[in-house]
């Protein structure tokens, strides 16, 4: 429902709307449409009075409609909501709506998360979630919405199989990778040797599928730091892609940097030609970067 | 003939050094952007002063703010901003102490006034954490002294606005709290040179465990780490001059900011390249003192593809440009001492004349 000004004025008749006064010298003034600064002027006149009726509703809803982003009217809004005890799953259906034009507006996650704490119910929410993500599965308001819908309801045991799916469709999803450290470590008392074991063959065998692939590299490397294994263990894994990922030459050079400094001598050599061809070949975007690490690596011990 | 040497000029280049940068029309694209904004910016209604901020930060680090703007109206615009600050009311300051500082523009309806408004609490008025910083930003890059400026009452509204895991809401009943907002307290707090409105301590724990498996930073801890966020993380840390408390692991965090590097920079790993991020992940390895790693010519290889004919920058190929990624793709370029343009302080993200103005302000007189 759109409110014409007309209707404003036959609604609200009892209200002296109020304009904007924006002075003599406005910075960056917005070309409003006549919509939007209509129903602001009996919204600063609604809000004066502090008035929570269904009219204030629905001017909210008419102004969010214009401006997503107005933190202010979605405050008031569920002042309102809760003061006339308004029927929350249908906010729920009124915030989806919007969330298809809106998928990153900061204010409607927020606005969900406060009804759906309300409401103390999340039976709706995974499936709302995915549908955002159906769209774009690297959405950070909706992921950061599951992290809170997964902590506040303890709410679980979905999570492995819904990333295993999106890690299908995309191996290269980083915001999966995150989702799944974020799961599978969120118990610390869940942790032990063959849960680190089966996150590192499940990662290794992803690796495996798609070299050249950061985020599954990165997530490896968590997962070691959970336990009291290191990265040396993975040499002969790194050396199965030799000249064919940017990721095992650079944790090649990790290994033998480490082991340059406890004094061997080969290492140190190796860990030199690798950041060489790095520099020069396979990764010529950080050539600065690979030659300061040569660098650091060739320079005597202190 | 003439003209045929000079395109050769232009396209003959054998790096990308040589690709000529316009600086006229960004400062027309900024100038036409502070006149008038179409309505699609309505959902920043109430964010005008970070649109002012961009726009006129843009045009500082052209080092065009004197000439095309006359000390009249440099002045007359220092009035807007100061219209916004919200003072403790005048008769019971108790009544408003929560929500001073700044809007973001008159949305509320309070009549103009230059100095301030002191008007006890009405609903839902309250200053927003980022409106004030990008508002004192804004005064320095116009040449202002802060003299009309309430520190204690800003100080003290930060106070309400901190949570308990050290991360602080936007405004008091704030609806969302995470990182960028944590850099604006210590933003805020750096520029009134008075930290008693946050608790240091509490940021620091914060930022730490919003480290994230890779050494990047996220919004909030648990989730993915991000350019903005980290941008946010590390400079306010320097602010705070915190960096080694702060970053479990600088080297690290050093090597996640330059994978980011495609050709311009990605926010994120495996996302596309976008103009923001030559400034977000560029500021971090500047304040890091690690700039000098990245791939130059292919940033600035990048920006020209997102530079737009009728000026500003966009944030892809091929799109209508916006204030945001306009002042992003300067700030970009300038922190690679591009000819002609201003420096800039990176943590808090103004000239480096802006920044003479801030150490001549009423609150840094007299160290």
């Amino acid at each position: 429902m759109t409110l014409s000004p007309y209707d404003l004025k036959s609604n609200y008749g009892d209200v002296t709307p109020i304009d904007q006064d924006d002075g003599p010298s406005p910075i960056a003034p917005i070309a409003y449409s006549t919509e939007y600064s209509t129903a602001m002027a009996y919204f600063r006149a609604l809000v004066r009075n502090n008035e929570k009726s269904k009219r204030a509703l629905d001017l909210t809803s008419d102004i969010i409609k214009h401006n997503p982003a107005h933190y202010t009217v979605w405050n008031y809004r569920q002042q309102i909501l809760f003061t006339l005890d308004e029927n929350l799953t249908k906010e729920l259906e009124f915030v989806k709506g919007l969330a298809r034009d809106n998928p990153k507006n900061y204010q409607l996650w927020h606005h969900r998360q406060v009804i759906v704490e309300k409401l103390s119910d999340s039976s709706k929410e995974l499936e709302f979630i995915n549908e955002v993500l159906d769209d774009d599965a690297k959405n950070y308001h909706a992921w950061s919405y599951r992290q809170w819908i997964n902590t506040h309801f303890n709410l679980w045991d979905d999570e492995l199989p819904f990333i295993d799916t999106l890690l299908k469709d995309d191996v290269r999803n980083n915001s999966a990778w995150n989702h799944r450290h974020f799961v599978v470590f969120h118990d610390l008392d869940a942790i032990d040797e063959s849960l680190i074991q089966s996150e590192i063959n499940y990662t290794k065998e992803k690796i495996r599928q798609t070299p050249n692939n950061i985020s599954p590299w990165n997530y490896l490397r968590g997962v070691l730091e959970k336990s009291s294994r290191d990265i040396q263990e993975l040499e002969s894994f790194c050396k199965e892609f030799t000249d064919n990922d940017i990721n095992s030459m650079g944790w090649l050079v990790d290994i033998y940097e480490n082991r340059a400094k406890n004094g061997d001598d080969q290492a140190k050599e190796d860990a030199i030609k690798i950041c060489e061809s790095l520099a020069n070949k396979y990764d010529t975007i950080r050539k600065a970067y690979w030659e300061y690490r040569k660098d650091e690596i060739a320079a005597p011990s202190s | 003939m003439a003209s045929t040497d000079m395109l050769e000029d232009d396209t003959l280049t054998e790096d990308s050094s040589n690709i000529t940068f316009d600086r006229d029309r960004h400062v027309m694209y900024f100038k036409r952007c502070m006149n008038y904004l179409p309505e699609p910016y309505t959902s920043n209604d109430t964010n005008r002063m970070t649109l002012a901020f961009f726009g006129l930060g843009g045009i500082d680090l052209l080092n065009k703010i004197e000439t095309i703007y006359s000390p009249v109206q440099r002045e007359q615009w220092i009035d807007w901003i100061y219209a916004q600050q919200i003072l403790p009311d005048k008769d019971n300051p108790e009544l408003n102490r929560q929500i001073c500082g700044f809007r973001g523009s008159p949305f509320s309806g309070l009549p103009y006034n230059p100095q301030g408004c002191h008007e006890s609490r009405f609903p839902f008025d309250a200053a927003h954490i980022a409106m004030t910083y990008t508002a004192l930003c804004t005064l320095l890059i116009l040449g202002d002294d802060f003299s009309r400026i309430d520190r204690d009452a800003i100080v003290n509204g930060l106070t309400y606005l901190q949570k308990d895991d050290g991360s602080f809401t936007q405004t008091y009943n704030g609806m969302e709290s995470d990182m960028r907002f944590l850099y604006c307290a210590c933003a805020i707090s750096y520029m009134l040179k008075d930290f008693s409105g946050i608790d240091i301590g509490k940021c620091i724990e914060y930022i730490r465990r919003s480290q994230g498996y890779d050494y990047g930073i996220a919004q909030k801890p648990g989730l993915e780490s991000h350019g903005g966020s980290t941008y946010c993380a590390i400079s306010a840390l320097s602010l705070l001059n915190k960096i080694d408390e702060g970053l479990i692991s600088k080297d690290r965090t050093i090597f996640w900011l330059l994978s980011r590097q495609v050709s311009g920079f990605q926010g994120r790993a495996n996302k596309p390249e976008d103009t923001c991020y030559s400034f977000w992940i560029g500021a971090s390895l500047k304040i890091l003192g690690v700039f000098d790693l990245i791939d130059k010519e292919a940033n600035r290889l990048f920006l020209s593809t997102t530079e737009c004919h009728h000026g500003g920058f966009s944030k892809w190929p091929d799109l209508v440009p916006d204030i945001m990624h306009a002042y992003m793709g300067i700030a970009g370029l300038s922190l690679m001492d591009e000819p002609g343009m201003s420096t800039l302080d990176c943590a808090l993200n103004i000239s480096g004349k802006a920044r003479q103005n801030l150490e001549n302000s009423v609150f840094w007189q007299g160290d």
